[in-house]
């Protein structure tokens, strides 16, 4: 038996689809009529793909004004152009995964793990190829310093994310909590990169790029907590 | 679509009662009982009229009710999986769960259910969106939250699969098996 075989099988079995009981149409139709108003769809993605990017360059760009712009002013200009650009690439692409996520029947090019990869990857490559001080000084208190400094500017990120997409609906709440995750914690990076001034390969390599994966972790939890708050939900 | 966002209860009751037998189609075809499928149908209305301001004017609306589908339907299976076995995984409750329910009442229904009984849940669904519903590799893809490569490749596999299958000793002279 080949394909086109195959094909006209698959036809045939679809000729006539299964008859739906008139009286489960009619519950159906009556279940919602009463809440039947007029809707204000959402606004185009790019809309809320900007508004992302917006909130992360703002919040990042607030928390570095609070805490001084001292390691953007310690880079040189391609260092800066770099890291920079990498970032801005990054949040970009997480703000609209993350926006896909949050609207049933989005196109998805990226699974959430793939992102979360990719951007740490990204990110291990770029700081590898710029610093080269391997000296380990304070490597971990200074590392826990910028690690809870990176996720404590990636709570807003995420909350103001949340607020943007509050009205839009996840198929999968893990999925769109692990996107937001990292898009809150690439955001958590840039302040980072404004501000630290501790230039360490190993710094900068675990403690900056750990945000990501830990604010992931931590928005898939809050995505978790979404679901099983929807699963004991009444029917 | 873009009526019943509008608040139009002719608009709603035509897309209810035009769409309605794809999706219970999708239901039936993942080895829903009758009853379950009747469930699941009712369930995913409630959830499409509760977010239907996520759905945007000009996008292709297939994708968008079968993405809340088949959501709503692992909501179901993961809410039986909790109450029967714990520690058994998602994919093999999906494929061992024995109807629930009445009996079906098409001969189509359960002759589409006898072709695809081969293939694994995420194949089933792949090929029953994309050759049963009648739907674009791009419109799966949006449907599953999956890339057109992966679609094509679950389908590919299941083209094997049913192949194999198909051209076992003892079903090459009836290669329908009880298709009308």
């Amino acid at each position: 038996m080949n394909d086109p075989e195959i094909n006209e099988l698959l036809a045939k079995a679809a000729l006539d689809p299964p008859k739906v009981d008139p009286a489960l149409l009619e519950r159906v139709a009556d279940s919602i009529a009463p809440s039947l108003k007029p809707v204000r769809p959402l606004p185009p993605k790019w809309v809320l793909t900007g508004g992302l990017v917006l909130i992360c360059a703002s919040v990042a760009g607030a928390g570095a004004a609070r805490a001084g712009f001292g390691g953007v002013e310690a880079l040189t200009p391609l260092e800066r152009v770099l890291i920079f650009a990498t970032l801005a690439t990054l949040v970009l692409a997480a703000s609209q995964k993350l926006v896909g996520e949050a609207i049933p029947g989005s196109p998805q090019r990226l699974t959430p793990s793939a992102l979360v990869s990719v951007s740490c990857a990204l990110l291990i490559g770029v700081f590898l190829l710029l610093f080269r001080d391997y000296r380990t000084e304070h490597f971990v208190s200074a590392g826990l310093v910028c690690l809870a400094t990176g996720v404590l500017h990636a709570i807003p990120i995420g909350l103001l994310g949340w607020l943007l997409l509050r009205r839009a609906y996840a198929v999968n709440p893990v999925a769109a909590g692990l996107v937001g995750g990292i898009l809150a914690g690439l955001g958590g990076v840039t302040m980072l990169e404004l501000h630290c001034t501790n230039f360490q390969a190993l710094h900068v390599l675990i403690w900056h790029t750990a945000v990501v994966p830990v604010s992931g972790l931590a928005g898939a939890l809050a995505g978790w907590a979404v679901s099983r708050r929807r699963a004991r939900a009444p029917r | 679509m873009a009526r019943y966002q509008a608040g139009d209860f002719a608009a709603a009751k035509a897309l209810i009662e035009q769409v309605s037998p794809r999706l219970l189609r999708f239901f039936l075809a993942q080895r829903a009982g009758r009853a379950d499928a009747d469930d699941l149908l009712q369930e995913t209305w409630l959830r499409i009229h509760k977010v239907r301001h996520t759905y945007r004017p000009g996008e292709s609306v297939m994708p968008w009710f079968f993405a809340i589908a088949r959501h709503i339907r692992l909501d179901h299976y993961r809410r039986v999986l909790r109450t029967r076995a714990r520690d058994e995984r998602l994919g093999e409750m999906l494929q061992e769960l024995p109807p629930v329910g009445g009996a079906h009442d098409s001969a189509d229904v359960e002759a589409l259910e006898a072709l695809l009984a081969p293939l694994n849940p995420t194949q089933r669904e792949v090929l029953e969106m994309l050759k049963i519903a009648g739907m674009s590799l791009e419109e799966v893809a949006r449907a599953t939250s999956s890339s057109v490569g992966s679609v094509k490749q679950k389908v590919h596999r299941a083209y094997q699969i049913l192949r194999r299958t198909l051209n076992a000793p003892g079903l090459k002279k009836d290669p329908g098996r009880g298709l009308p």
